[in-house]
């Protein structure tokens, strides 16, 4: 019986400033994306917001699951699965598992069509309870990015570690968008979009990541091989530049102009996979 | 949290270790982070960077012209090479009306924000981001197209203030921010060059240093510090110079007629009074049959005097088991 007469402890929470998570006041780290809570944000003077650099070991949950992430040069995401949550991935990235955990392969239309070094391209699903930890292949930072429904996201190809199950994938091509130095063949965005209830995106961006919030209307010029991901509200549109050096001719410069609202994440160090 | 005796997992609030009965320890509340103190009076006391020489406030916790930390003293290892020095993140410089704030730890940002009258160049594949409104063009290079990065030729590409623009290059590594004074002079290898603001003069130079192979009837000329070498000084008013350099930097100052065998592919800049020449050193070994082969190392042997840099990340060199035809002015030493 509570007493009425008393008043109910005050329902004090912290909210992570990364992904708005609400946790308890005395969490360090935010048990929906790891952030940790109790320093400072990394914002440039120019708005860029310096992703939060997970401690090493650090653990969150997402359904009936957690992920640790190890390490802080090469990072690997370790997933301990719940019963009947899966996520799925892209087959490279895989450091190991437990023999027990169940592998099938996600059904995508038009994935024939793409390749990656080679090999068909497939993405990959893990089903629970079990353990299966993954990492990407040169230094970088792991980006957590917890998804409510409603919400749209675009990644560039080749940068998403895993994704959970309640998140629909699917992949558009994208003309022009490929560094000058690796001609202009385009190149692939993975969509991620929310079903009916929260779901959880983990990528890997190479060097540092950082992301800023564009207003409604506001632009800026990405260099291609920066763009890591963005809201599907931010529009993207490869502009050229002519760089002109007289009668040599010179070269074009592809830049993409994204236009706010929304989120765009870039990275700072550029590996180039190539798209077949 | 864990017990820091035996390692079991204890909840958050525990005063004991459910396993071992160990007291738990808990961190102290970090107390709110102290205001700024406020600027000193005019006429503070004054010190010099120890990596740029620069005359700054004692005050201060980083220098403005350079970027380093200035509360620790600089890290020498026993043989005499200085450790590129600390930088927190997000630290910030300051040229002419313009700033530049260095992002990142693993693979750094220079976000430049450029004042109305600034402007900078830079090899233009190392953009990552830009306001709209910079204008980009490019710089009219004497005999630029016998250049080449990649396949492409080399295109110096200006940027205008105002607004911001900003570059990262494609491997984890370190920042380099050199003020250049006027009169002073530095000598970079090829490609590492980042920006410099548009009142630090380029020029290049051929390196003469280069060896041939021969396989079969196949000759190879090698370059293993670059065909040329990009120069940079500040003719009239002080500049700004920022290099990227992989892996980790180590900096030291060679007296005059002092020498040091680095590889070839892991000098970053020098200063133009240090000389340069390739070494070969052949190991000894045992099997004579082996005369003919090509076991051999290849160095690059700096003399001084004069500041020399070198990362701790490089390239395999070209041609390096082949067999060596001829070269460009070279020591040997056989053992």
């Amino acid at each position: 019986m509570t007493d009425a007469t008393q008043p109910a402890e005050p329902l004090e929470r912290i909210q992570c400033q990364w992904c708005q998570g609400m946790n308890q006041k005395t969490a360090l780290t935010c048990h929906t994306c790891g952030a940790p809570l109790d320093i400072r944000n990394l914002v440039s003077e120019s708005g860029w917001r310096e992703a939060p650099r997970l401690r090493d070991m650090t653990e969150f949950q997402f359904s009936s699951s957690t992920c640790q992430v190890e390490g802080e040069i090469v990072p690997v995401a370790e997933i301990h699965l719940g019963a009947n949550d899966s996520v799925f991935f892209e087959h490279h990235i895989m450091l190991w598992k437990d023999d027990n955990v169940p592998l099938t392969v996600l059904q995508l239309p038009g994935g024939l069509k793409r390749a990656f070094a080679g090999m068909p391209f497939i993405i990959s699903v893990a089903t629970g309870p079990g353990r299966i930890a993954f990492s990407r292949d040169a230094t970088g930072e792991v980006v957590v990015l917890p998804l409510h429904p409603g919400m749209e996201l675009d990644v560039r190809e080749h940068a998403f570690l895993l994704a959970s199950h309640q998140i629909d994938y699917s992949f558009v091509r994208v003309k022009g968008l490929t560094n000058i130095l690796f001609g202009g063949q385009g190149m692939f965005m993975d969509r991620f979009v929310t079903t009916n209830s929260p779901g959880l995106v983990l990528l890997h961006g190479y060097g540092n990541v950082f992301e800023r919030k564009l207003k409604v209307g506001e632009s800026i010029m990405v260099e291609p091989g920066a763009f890591l991901y963005k809201d599907s509200t931010v529009t993207m549109e490869v502009e050229f530049q002519r760089l002109g050096t007289g009668f040599f001719g010179g070269a074009n410069m592809s830049l993409a102009r994204m236009t706010g609202p929304g989120r765009i994440g870039i990275q700072s160090m550029y590996v180039h996979h190539h798209t077949e | 949290m864990f017990c820091t005796n035996c390692g079991s997992p204890v909840q958050d609030n525990a005063n004991f270790c459910t396993a071992c009965g160990s007291a738990m320890q808990h961190a102290p509340v970090q107390p709110p982070p102290r205001a700024p103190e406020p600027p000193p009076a005019p006429g503070g006391v004054e010190t010099a960077c120890p990596w740029c020489a620069a005359e700054i406030d004692a005050s201060r916790l980083s220098c403005p012209r350079c970027g380093a930390t200035l509360q620790a003293p600089p890290v020498r290892s026993a043989s005499g090479w200085i450790e590129l020095p600390g930088r927190k993140d997000m630290a910030k410089l300051q040229f002419g009306d313009s700033f530049c704030q260095i992002e990142g730890l693993y693979v750094p940002v220079a976000d430049v924000n450029l004042g109305g009258s600034d402007s900078i160049y830079f090899t233009h594949h190392i953009l990552l981001w830009k306001d709209p409104q910079v204008n980009i063009t490019t710089m009219p290079l004497a005999a630029g197209w016998k250049r080449m990065f990649a396949g492409l030729p080399l295109i110096m590409t200006q940027a205008h203030g105002p607004g911001h623009i900003a570059f990262s290059r494609d491997a984890p590594g370190e920042m380099i921010a050199l003020p250049l004074q006027p009169g002073e002079e530095v000598d970079v290898r090829e490609h590492l060059f980042m920006l410099a603001t548009n009142n630090v003069a380029y020029d290049w130079f051929s390196t003469n240093v280069w060896y041939t192979t021969q396989s079969g009837n196949d000759n190879e000329t090698h370059y293993p510090v670059g065909m040329f070498m990009d120069r940079f000084s500040a003719p009239q008013a002080p500049g700004l110079l920022l290099l990227h350099a992989a892996g980790n930097v180590l900096v030291r100052d060679l007296a005059p007629g002092q020498t040091i065998l680095v590889k070839p592919t892991a000098l970053i800049f020098k200063d133009p009074s240090v000389q340069m020449q390739l070494h070969f050193e052949h190991p000894r070994s045992g099997f004579s049959m082996w005369g003919n082969w090509t076991n051999r190392y290849y160095w690059l042997r700096l003399w001084g005097p004069g500041r020399v840099a070198i990362q701790s990340v490089f390239d395999r060199m070209e041609g390096e088991n082949r067999n060596l035809s001829s070269c460009s002015s070279a020591t040997e030493q056989r053992w």
